[in-house]
C-alpha cells in the first residue's frame, strides 16, 4: 500500500503551510501575555467617561482651562470599551481646542512643575497621537463614501468625468480636519518643548494604551 | 515653508528621534536568526505603541517602533488623480531601486505610499540624526517634486494639444 494513495484533495492543497504553528504552542513567544506588562487597571465605563466629560465642560465654562486639562489627563481611560475611549478622546480634544495658542506653553510648564505633572503630559502625548490617528482614519473613511479619488476609484477615471481638478479637490471637507490637526500638532510641539523627547519614548514603551 | 508644514515635520522629527533607539535582538522563535521584529511580529512584548502623525486626512506618517527595528510609512499628499498617478510612478521608481536606498522597504504597507524599515544594523553603521534628516528631507522634497512634475505635465500637455490642433487652425 503506497502512501500516495492516501492523499485526498485536502491533503494535496498547501493550505496547511499557512498555519502558524507557533500560535498553537503554549510557551511560544507569540503567546506572550502583554497584560502582564502593566499593573491591573480599573475599568472605566462609557457612563463614567461621560461624567468626566460633563465635569470638564463645567470647568471649561467656568474659565478654568488648566483645571479642565488636568482633570481629563488624570483620568485616562486605559481599560474600557471603545466607546468610553472615544468619549474621553473627544473630551481631551475639546479642551485642547478651547485653549489659546499663547496660553499653551505657560500652562504646560505649570502642569509639569506640579506633583505628577510629568505623567499628565505623558497621557496628553498619548491622546495627541491617538487624536491624530483617529481623526485621519475616521475622516478618510467618511471621504471614501463621498466619492473622493481613492486608489480603487482612480481605476475608473470615466466615472469622475476625466481629469477635472475642480470637483476633485477634497479641500472643503479637509478644512475642519486640517485645522483640528494643526491644533494637535502645535500642542505636540509645545509638549516636546516642555517635557522633552522622553515623553514620546514613554508613550511608545507604555503598554497602558489609551 | 507653509504654516502647517513646519509643526508637522517637527512632530515627525521629534517622534523619529525618540523612536530610533534600537538594540540588537535575536529572534525568540527561530534559533540563530535575527529578524526585524516589527516585520516578524512573533513577540508582542517587543512591539511598541505605533504612533501616527497627521497633517490632514491625506498626509500622514505612521511610525511603528519595536526593539530592533522601526517602520516608517508615509502617505504623500494627493489632491487629484494626476497627483495620484505621479505619486504611484514616483514611489514605484524608488522602490524598484530599494537596494541603493538601504532603508527603503520594497512594498509600502496598506494605506500608505512608501515605507522605510530601519533596523539596528542601519543605526550601527549610519548616523541617527542623518537618518532622521534623510526622512524629513524626503518628505519635504517629495511634495515639491510631485507639484513640479504636475506643472511640467500640464505644460507639456498644453504644448502637445497646441501642436496637434495647429493643422485645423
Amino acid at each position: 500500500m503506497s502512501i500516495i494513495q492516501q492523499h485526498t484533495q485536502a491533503t494535496l492543497s498547501d493550505a496547511w503551510r499557512t498555519i502558524n504553528i507557533d500560535a498553537l504552542t503554549e510557551d511560544s513567544s507569540v503567546n506572550f501575555d502583554v497584560s502582564t506588562l502593566h499593573p491591573p487597571l480599573p475599568e472605566i465605563s462609557e457612563a463614567d467617561a461621560r461624567a468626566i466629560n460633563g465635569q470638564v465642560r463645567q470647568l471649561l465654562r467656568g474659565g478654568d482651562a488648566e483645571g479642565a486639562l488636568r482633570g481629563c489627563l488624570e483620568m485616562p481611560v486605559y481599560n474600557g470599551s471603545e466607546a468610553a475611549k472615544e468619549t474621553h478622546l473627544h473630551t481631551v480634544i475639546e479642551v485642547l481646542q478651547s485653549i489659546k495658542a499663547s496660553e499653551m506653553t505657560p500652562m504646560l510648564q505649570r502642569i509639569f512643575a506640579q506633583q505628577g505633572g510629568s505623567e499628565c503630559l505623558d497621557v496628553l502625548m498619548k491622546y495627541l497621537y491617538k487624536g491624530m490617528a483617529a481623526t485621519s482614519s475616521s475622516s478618510s473613511s467618511a471621504a471614501d463614501g463621498s466619492g473622493r479619488a481613492t486608489p480603487a476609484r482612480a481605476m475608473t477615471p470615466q466615472a469622475t468625468g476625466g481629469f477635472s481638478q475642480v470637483g476633485q479637490r477634497p479641500m472643503a471637507s479637509n478644512e475642519s480636519t486640517g485645522s483640528a490637526m494643526s491644533v494637535l500638532l502645535s500642542w505636540h510641539e509645545k509638549v516636546v518643548e516642555v517635557a522633552g523627547l522622553g515623553c514620546i519614548g514613554r508613550v511608545m514603551t507604555d503598554f497602558r494604551r489609551v | 515653508m507653509s504654516q502647517s508644514l513646519r509643526p508637522y515635520l517637527q512632530a515627525v522629527r521629534s517622534s523619529l528621534t525618540a523612536a530610533l533607539c534600537l538594540s540588537n535582538f535575536a529572534s525568540q522563535t527561530a534559533e540563530r536568526h535575527n529578524v526585524p521584529e516589527v516585520e516578524a511580529r512573533t513577540s508582542p512584548e517587543v512591539l511598541l505603541t505605533p504612533l501616527t502623525i497627521a497633517r490632514n486626512e491625506n498626509e500622514r506618517v505612521l511610525i511603528e517602533p519595536s526593539i530592533n527595528s522601526i517602520r516608517i510609512s508615509i502617505k504623500i499628499k494627493q489632491a487629484d488623480e494626476i497627483e495620484h498617478i505621479l505619486v504611484h510612478k514616483f514611489t514605484r521608481f524608488l522602490t524598484q531601486r530599494a537596494e541603493s536606498f538601504f532603508i527603503l522597504r520594497r512594498k509600502p504597507i496598506k494605506g500608505y505610499d512608501i515605507s522605510f524599515l530601519i533596523t539596528n544594523f542601519h543605526t550601527e553603521e549610519m548616523l541617527k540624526h542623518k537618518l532622521v534628516d534623510f526622512i524629513i528631507q524626503f518628505m519635504e522634497e517629495v511634495d515639491k517634486e510631485i507639484s513640479e512634475m504636475k506643472l511640467f505635465l500640464n505644460a507639456r500637455a498644453r504644448f502637445v494639444a497646441e501642436s496637434f490642433l495647429t493643422p485645423f487652425d
